[in-house]
């Protein structure tokens, strides 16, 4: 055996010597030829002389033949080092296979819990916590002016505020316009914004092509505009000749000079032009005349502005409300009860999302926990079980360095495997997510996976891992090797701290995943509470399309107002459609205008907030269109509709309960929404029920419709001369949205140039201001469940453990005549036990940790007792399922096997 | 002898030579010489290179032992990689010699 014995060079004390090994050698030759040349005669000294004359250099010669050692000696030492990592490697892979459930568990759990964390956390990242994509856009603001809520400014606000401000950087004023886009191709319907100058250097990334409006252009008003990136592909294929090319907007020719990044869409979910133009198809100049300047009456303009570097909000708060004060002071009748409020466009975007990010990460927290200490109680477990093999292989001189490197070899393939598949998991759940969520979600497409939060969980685990796995190891290092036979043997559990160990970690487990199925409880019941809350309308079937009239064709109310009438009568003579109206604002529509009114015979007195209600001009048929309840005296109707005759409307509960209150509300005249500045008073002929016209976390509003022929003439400009066509079938009539050819036909048979857009039927409406909301419960439920998972994965661990561990007792009851039912009632009773204390601890936490989430849920109580009944139930159900199989095992258990066998 | 000619000759003598059995360095250099009649005498400074160099290729094997006369000496073993190295020399070596032999030998002038 050349290998063995060369070994034994190995075995000096500071390993081999090569110049030793070559001067030992050369003595001998030495040694040798001088013993001969004597033999022929030679003095000792001759001989000695004679001998060296033969080796010529010496020196030279042993360093040769050193050098030529070492380089070998280098060599084994290499080859040796990696033949022990490939051994280990190996030795990792066995004994992989040789526990495979304990392994699958294991990689499994680290896949798992970090793949569905890290996934989730990065999504829900780029939905919430990214920063917005503007320049320094933490310092955007949005300047509210206030009334009883936050709303549009005036045009006179807005000059003031730029004009008297000091703290911005720059402002500018937004209003949604909707346009027909006509050049070659075939007329589009685009929702687009009007901007003053300033508008993209407050919200500013770099154009795409050409450049953004420039302050000069919008001064004087010219016929410019700035597309979007969206609309420059689809339309216009991404041609870059674009700039200076003619559009006609609505009719009148516009020249592209730029067109907007990608990046700048932000895609909030209140659909229509989006707030603040940030989601329009393009921007044109927005100019005011003088008079609009000191117009404060006219509250239709979103304002941003750009705070100066270093000025907190606050003190842009108080500038705002000095500078309003003081047109307070110069209009007051503009502004009964109206303030000012600055607002973060962050916080506008994601309010309220503090809550759920710090649920967030809690929840993500929560499963790493569950996940480390899965790992944990599983790597006790497998060493507890190989216990008796290590103590064999230190005692045969293993080297406590060898059997650790061996075990972290073992771990590190486990790991490595666990990670890859965590990674795969991790990726492939963000593409999912991003891809498969809600359109409506603000910023989801663009989630990418946070690589920080995965190295994070991966080296939290990995920590967990080695510190749990080497334990074992380490003590290793002096076994009683006797002793741990000797218990093997016997079967006798020792209650060691280990033990204990595990209980304490598996109790806590199951506390957090108590934690974690209640609160996914609460937000699972939230969302459906969410989806039932009637809207006050009857949603279903009923279908809607918006149209607009171009301004130049469409100039006087009675040509408008006839348009419209035309349409109605067209689809109101189709068969199957129960109901057509229409309504310049619908539910869930976005765009709401709301005017101050005033009730007959009441004075108002200098100084107080005058009533408000929201404008809607409406057709007879809508309000049976989008299904309100009526509550006191009709609806309108087509004999209400004449531009002459009695003014009449309709209002809703909440408006007739605040002007009106405990009084019958029919009969009685009130006036808003007028040219000027008489009153033009209108009888109420009808109360309906209120309608969560602003999606179903915001609160009813007051609202009034009146007769589209019976509004000032200056209210088709506001409303742009756009209503929405709403079609109600009856449920046997088929699928609302095979209607919308019906819609079409209708618009063109007034004008054959129309086009219809934004169809969508009630539902789809519904669920998609629901979607977003919905869709970050459902991921936070989704991560409760991982942990649920694995707290099943971690009992199952645990049970089989205890099983493997008392084998040889049970062996012996089953031998003394206990039947197999009282086995499994024992390992049962254990399992009860850990989950009783798990419970007992879980649902105390969860009380506590659940009041954080109040502001998250939707007619939820915290304390919602069928939730934590519903939360306990599943734990034990899981319990029980994850305990089933070891304790069958336990009662398959062949006494003669175990008894005889050790 | 001229030790240019025998340099790379040395290795596959020195592997000959082990082909007998293992034996340690000074050993070789006598038999060598013995087995040539001592024709050849091997110089060490040219020996022990060689010898460690095969070692180097695997050709050879050393294990430290005891000589005759009780001293502690290296001694080198052929490898079954020298062994096939040998039986390949030999081969080439026929053929060489034979040809320079025929060259040396011939009687007629080439044309």
């Amino acid at each position: 055996m050349p290998v063995t014995k060369k070994w034994h060079r190995y075995l000096r004390l500071w390993g081999p010597d090569p110049t030793a090994d070559v001067r030992d050698e050369f003595d001998f030759h030495l040694a040798m030829r001088v013993d001969e040349l004597v033999a022929h005669g030679l003095s000792p000294a001759a001989a000695r002389e004679e001998a060296m004359r033969g080796f010529g250099d010496i020196d030279r010669v042993k360093h040769t033949c050193t050098s030529l050692l070492e380089a070998r000696e280098h060599m084994m030492r290499r080859s040796e080092w990696w033949r022990g990592w490939w051994q280990d490697i190996r030795y990792g892979l066995r004994q992989l296979t040789a526990y495979p459930l304990s392994s699958a568990m294991l990689i499994g759990t680290l896949g798992l819990s970090i793949g569905a964390t890290v996934s989730i956390f990065s999504v829900v990242n780029a939905v919430l916590i990214e920063p917005l994509p503007y320049a320094d856009g933490d310092r955007i603001v949005i300047v509210w002016e206030t009334a009883r809520g936050l709303g549009s400014a005036s045009a006179g606000h807005f000059h003031d505020w730029t004009e008297q401000g000091t703290i911005f950087e720059a402002t500018a004023a937004v209003q949604p316009a909707t346009y027909n886009l006509a050049d070659d191709g075939e007329p589009e319907r685009v929702s687009g914004a009007r901007v003053t100058g300033g508008y993209f250097r407050v919200a500013e990334i770099p154009p795409a092509v050409g450049r953004y409006l420039s302050a000069e252009e919008v001064e004087a008003g010219e016929a410019v505009v700035v597309l979007s990136h969206e609309l420059w592909q689809r339309r216009f294929n991404g041609d870059t000749a674009i700039v200076g090319r003619p559009l006609r907007l609505s009719g009148e020719p516009h020249t592209v000079v730029g067109v907007a990044p990608a990046a700048y869409a932000l895609n909030d979910s209140s659909g229509g032009a989006g707030e603040g133009g940030f989601s329009a198809q393009l921007w044109t100049p927005l100019r005011f005349s003088p008079g609009q300047r000191s117009n404060y009456g006219n509250h239709s303009f979103r304002v941003l502005a750009k705070l100066r570097p270093g000025v907190p909000v606050a003190a842009a708060q108080a500038e705002m409300e000095r500078v309003t004060r003081d047109i307070a002071v110069r209009a007051p009748e503009n502004m009964q009860g109206r303030g000012v409020f600055v607002q973060p466009l962050r916080e506008r975007l994601v309010g309220g999302a503090q809550a759920q990010i710090l649920v967030l990460f809690v929840s993500v927290a929560l499963v790493l926990v569950i996940g480390c200490v899965n790992i944990a109680s599983l790597l006790l477990a497998r060493a507890t079980t190989r216990r008796r093999e290590i103590a064999i292989r230190a005692a045969l001189g293993g080297g406590t360095a060898r059997i650790v490197r061996q075990l972290l070899m073992e771990n590190m393939v486990l790991a490595i495997s666990g990670g890859a598949l965590a990674i795969g998991v991790a990726v492939l759940g963000t593409r999912f997510m991003a891809t498969a969520g809600p359109a409506s979600v603000p910023r989801l497409r663009n989630a990418g996976l946070q690589i920080e939060v995965l190295v994070f969980a991966l080296g939290l685990t990995f920590l967990t891992g080695i510190i749990f796995g080497l334990l074992p190891a380490l003590r290793a290092g002096r076994p009683d090797l006797l002793e741990t036979l000797r218990s093997e043997g016997r079967g006798r559990l020792a209650r060691s701290g280990r033990d204990w160990t595990r209980a304490v970690l598996i109790v806590g487990e199951i506390a957090i995943t108590v934690v974690l199925l209640v609160s996914a409880g609460l937000f699972v019941r939230s969302a459906m509470k969410l989806q039932h809350v009637p809207l006050g309308i009857d949603a279903e079937n009923v279908l809607t399309a918006r149209v607009a009239l171009p301004a130049p064709r469409y100039q006087d109310a009675s040509v408008v107002a006839s348009a419209f009438g035309r349409m109605l009568e067209h689809l109101r003579g189709v068969r199957s459609i129960e109901h057509a109206g229409a309504s310049t604002t619908i539910p869930l529509g976005g765009g709401s205008i709301d005017a101050g009114l005033t009730v007959e015979g009441r004075t108002v007195e200098a100084g107080s907030r005058l009533p408000y209600g929201h404008v809607r001009l409406v057709t007879a048929g809508y309000l049976e269109g989008i299904g309100v309840t009526l509550r006191r005296g009709r609806l309108l109707r087509e004999s209400d509709m004449t531009a002459g005759g009695p003014r009449v409307l309709v209002i809703n509960e909440l408006l007739a309960s605040q002007l009106w209150p405990g009084e019958d509300p029919l009969g009685k005249r009130l006036s808003g929404w007028t040219e000027g500045e008489q009153p033009e008073w209108r009888e109420v002929v009808g109360v309906v029920g209120d309608i969560w016209a602003f999606g179903l976390s915001a609160p009813p509003e007051p609202e009034l419709f009146i007769p589209y022929t019976q509004a000032p003439a200056g209210s088709w400009n506001s409303f742009q001369r756009s209503m929405v066509l709403v079609a109600r079938v009856p449920p046997a009539g088929g699928d609302a949205a095979d209607y919308s050819s019906a819609l079409r036909n209708a618009v063109w048979s007034v004008d054959k140039t129309l086009p219809l857009y934004d169809v969508r039927t009630m539902e789809d409406r519904l669920s998609a201001s629901l979607s977003a909301r919905r869709f970050l419960m459902l991921l936070l439920s989704g991560l409760a469940a991982t942990g649920v998972l694995l707290a099943a994965v971690g009992i199952y661990g645990v049970i089989a453990y205890f099983v493997t561990e008392r084998t040889a007792e049970i062996g012996l009851r089953l031998a003394l005549g206990a039947t197999s039912g009282s086995v499994i009632t024992m390992v049962l009773r254990h399992s009860a036990w850990l989950a009783a204390a798990g419970l007992a601890v879980g649902l105390v936490m969860a009380l506590a940790a659940t009041q954080v989430l109040g502001s998250q849920l939707f007619e939820i109580q915290p304390n919602d007792l069928s939730t934590y009944v519903l939360g306990t139930l599943t734990l034990l159900g899981i319990t029980l399922t994850a305990s089933a199989l070891p304790a069958m095992r336990a009662a398959r258990i062949d006494p003669a096997r175990t008894l005889g066998g050790n | 002898m001229n030790p240019e000619l025998l340099h790379g000759t040395l290795e596959v003598l020195i592997l000959k030579t082990l082909s007998w059995g293992p034996m340690h360095g000074y050993g070789v250099g006598r038999w060598i010489e013995q087995l040539s009649g001592d024709e050849l005498r091997i110089e060490e400074g040219s020996l022990y290179p060689a010898l460690y160099r095969l070692e180097h290729k695997g050709w050879i094997d050393a294990e430290w032992g005891l000589s005759e006369n009780r001293r502690r000496a290296k001694f080198y073993r052929l490898t079954a990689e020298g062994r096939r190295q040998l039986r390949h020399a030999t081969g080439t070596w026929s053929t060489f010699a034979h040809a320079v032999g025929r060259v040396l030998s011939t009687k007629q002038q080439p044309i």
